[in-house]
């Protein structure tokens, strides 16, 4: 199993060039971290109005300068929102190409269509399209960057012939993924031939029989792209210590504040009745699950808090699900200093990931055995 | 912490607010209502004097206007017309009821001992268009209220979110003023969704004192659907987060 890093980038009121500035460096600062001690990849949310919540509103730009100061870590979109009134599909085929060249090939492709009114109706976009759109743009963007020259006439935008540059570096394309936040979307991943970007959990059970579907649907996919990209990745929050109560109770900071900002965003669903948005989304679900029911200790089940025995034990529990990556959120308003960030990172990367090989490990000590 | 909270002048609010007889409540089953319900986004920065401190805003905020035809009820058929403001007690959406319209005495009287709604005279009315849906209030023959549904589509029941609200009602047994939850059941027989609009709102009427300006239009939605009233399950401290100051009165 693989880690990696996710950022929503929340900024504390009251906001001054300096609150934004420092934030964002601290991020930079933890993603350079990361790369150095392992992690697999860093993620990057798009998010738009979202005050306080989340202050990243180009994440491309964000990605590019994570890229520009790292060497191993993949740097992700996690996602791009693909609806027309919030980015061009051709923007979005030419940001990312760039993106990857300047990576060196480091690019993996997140999609979605945004859960909020705070964002769909700031763009004026209409909750009801949107999974019309994304299943367009989805199904676009592979072309773009593999043909030399691209037309198209659809449903929501079309273009004439025209030779899309750059292409992207990794060939034939960035690996592309879905954020899965309503139940079901992970079946669209799957008959996309997409990787599964998780962003609830809902349950080690509920988990196990989603990672199944998706395992079994997928072998029988029509995939976007030109490669199947089977692989299913979950979000968490990660806050790592020593000491057990100090994780947790560090960690119970860290959850209670994303949720508390997490409930103040307008859900589409609340705002605007729609069966385009069956759920609220990502965000009452993280909140259930940070919340949910623990053992003694007041850890929630699945959460990657407290000391590293117990957070082995809990990634193990993923592991069995047959997840293939989780993602942590590591701070929230700046909740835990940045000192503290950085040395639960430290302490991670000493303690618990010598716990787990991914494939690409199995297959280097099978192959140095030979 | 995020430090924007409610900041509803309290002590002023608290001069005409209904007095409940305790928290004890029993629920009520309103079959077959008619709910016209219009959210609006409306402008932040003066809506925060419309929540009390208990609550915060949502991002944006925005406004509730409701107009509720009931054709049965324990004291007959009445009508209600209601404005609110939506936010957050802690991280639940609730929203802030202003004023509760309502055109029979006997619901009024029975609404606010029960369950503090903020009630107030005046004739309400609801009626079905080819082309649209019409609320309307008013109070002493002067209009308070007047929303409309356009542009009608059918939707399913499931696909329809109205969220629970808090009024502030003082206690009989205790003298204190508490901030009431209702957060109804809704079993939806027939739903649509509609173009909002907002043809006329006193904002005085609904002691919002300027504070309440619409802007952006969001959604209407129109149902038919079977309403319970539910025993109050917690009240909250008005001067406190919700996170602080809730009680839970019952499961």
């Amino acid at each position: 199993m693989k880690f990696g890093i996710f950022y929503e980038i929340s900024v504390p009121r009251p906001w001054n060039r300096e609150t934004e500035r420092t934030v964002y460096d601290n991020c930079i600062e933890q993603v350079k971290l990361a790369d150095e001690l392992g992690f697999h990849s860093v993620f990057a949310v798009e998010h738009h109005f979202l005050e306080e919540y989340s202050h990243c509103s180009a994440p491309e730009l964000f990605l590019t300068a994570c890229a520009m100061v790292t060497k191993n870590i993949r740097v992700g979109h996690g996602i791009v929102i693909c609806v027309p009134e919030f980015n061009h599909p051709i923007k979005i085929a030419e940001r990312t190409a760039v993106l990857d060249i300047l990576s060196h090939g480091r690019l993996d492709v997140g999609t979605g269509r945004s859960a909020t009114w705070t964002e769909l109706g700031g763009f004026r976009a209409n909750p009801d399209e949107t999974k019309k759109t994304w299943d367009e743009f989805v199904h676009c963007l592979p072309k773009m960057w593999t043909q030399e020259r691209y037309s198209y006439q659809g449903r929501s935008w079309s273009m004439p012939a025209r030779c899309i540059v750059p292409k992207p570096y990794q060939k034939p394309h960035p690996p592309l993924w879905v954020a899965v936040t309503s139940p079901g979307t992970e079946i669209d991943a799957a008959e996309r031939g997409m990787g599964s970007l998780g962003l609830t959990f809902g349950g080690f059970k509920e988990q196990e029989d989603k990672v199944k579907n998706y395992r079994r649907i997928i072998r029988n996919c029509e995939p976007v792209g030109s490669f199947v990209n089977e692989k299913v990745a979950s979000v968490n929050f990660l806050y790592c210590h020593e000491d057990d109560a100090e994780g947790i109770k560090v960690g119970h900071r860290l959850t209670g504040t994303f949720n508390y900002l997490a409930a103040q965003l307008l859900a589409a669903r609340e705002a605007y009745p729609t069966k385009s948005y069956p759920t609220l989304g990502l965000l009452p679900s993280l909140r259930q699950e940070a919340s949910g029911p623990g053992d003694e200790s007041g850890a929630p089940e699945g959460i990657a808090m407290g000391n590293p025995a117990r957070i082995v034990r809990e990634m193990k529990k993923w592991e069995s699900t047959g997840v293939d990556q989780v993602n942590f959120l590591l701070n929230a308003l700046e909740t835990i200093p940045q000192e503290q960030v950085l040395n639960s990172l430290r302490l991670f990367a000493k303690e618990v990931m010598p716990h787990f090989k991914t494939a690409d490990d199995h297959a280097a000590a099978a192959a140095g055995g030979r | 912490m995020p430090p924007r909270f409610g900041t509803l002048d309290l002590a002023k609010w608290a001069e005409s607010v209904p007095t409940i007889n305790g928290f004890g409540t029993e629920k009520w089953i309103l079959k077959g209502a008619q709910v016209l319900e219009i959210h609006m986004e409306i402008t932040d920065e003066l809506a925060d004097a419309l929540i009390p401190r208990t609550m915060h805003p949502s991002i944006p905020q925005y406004g509730i206007f409701n107009v509720t035809h009931y054709p049965d009820s324990p004291v007959g058929a009445f009508s209600i017309a209601e404005v609110r403001i939506a936010g957050r007690a802690g991280v639940r959406p609730r929203a802030h009821v202003l004023r509760s319209i309502v055109d029979s005495e006997a619901a009024r009287k029975e609404l606010a001992a029960r369950w503090g709604f903020p009630v107030h005279p005046g004739k309400v009315t609801l009626e079905q268009r080819h082309d649209r849906v019409v609320g309307r209030a008013s109070i002493d023959g002067k209009s308070v209220l007047h929303i409309e549904s356009l542009d009608r589509d059918a939707i399913g029941g499931n696909d329809v979110q109205w969220i629970a609200s808090m009024h502030l009602a003082r206690n009989k047994q205790d003298g204190k003023l508490g901030l009431v939850q209702v957060d109804p059941d809704f079993v939806f027989s027939k739903a649509e969704r509609g173009r909002p609009v907002v043809v006329h709102l006193d904002n005085d009427a609904f002691r919002a004192n300027g504070y309440l300006k619409v802007n952006n239009p969001i959604s209407a939605s129109f149902a038919t659907c079977d309403v319970t009233l539910p025993k109050i399950r917690y009240v909250c401290n008005p001067e406190l987060p919700a996170m602080q100051g809730t009680t839970k009165i019952a499961a």
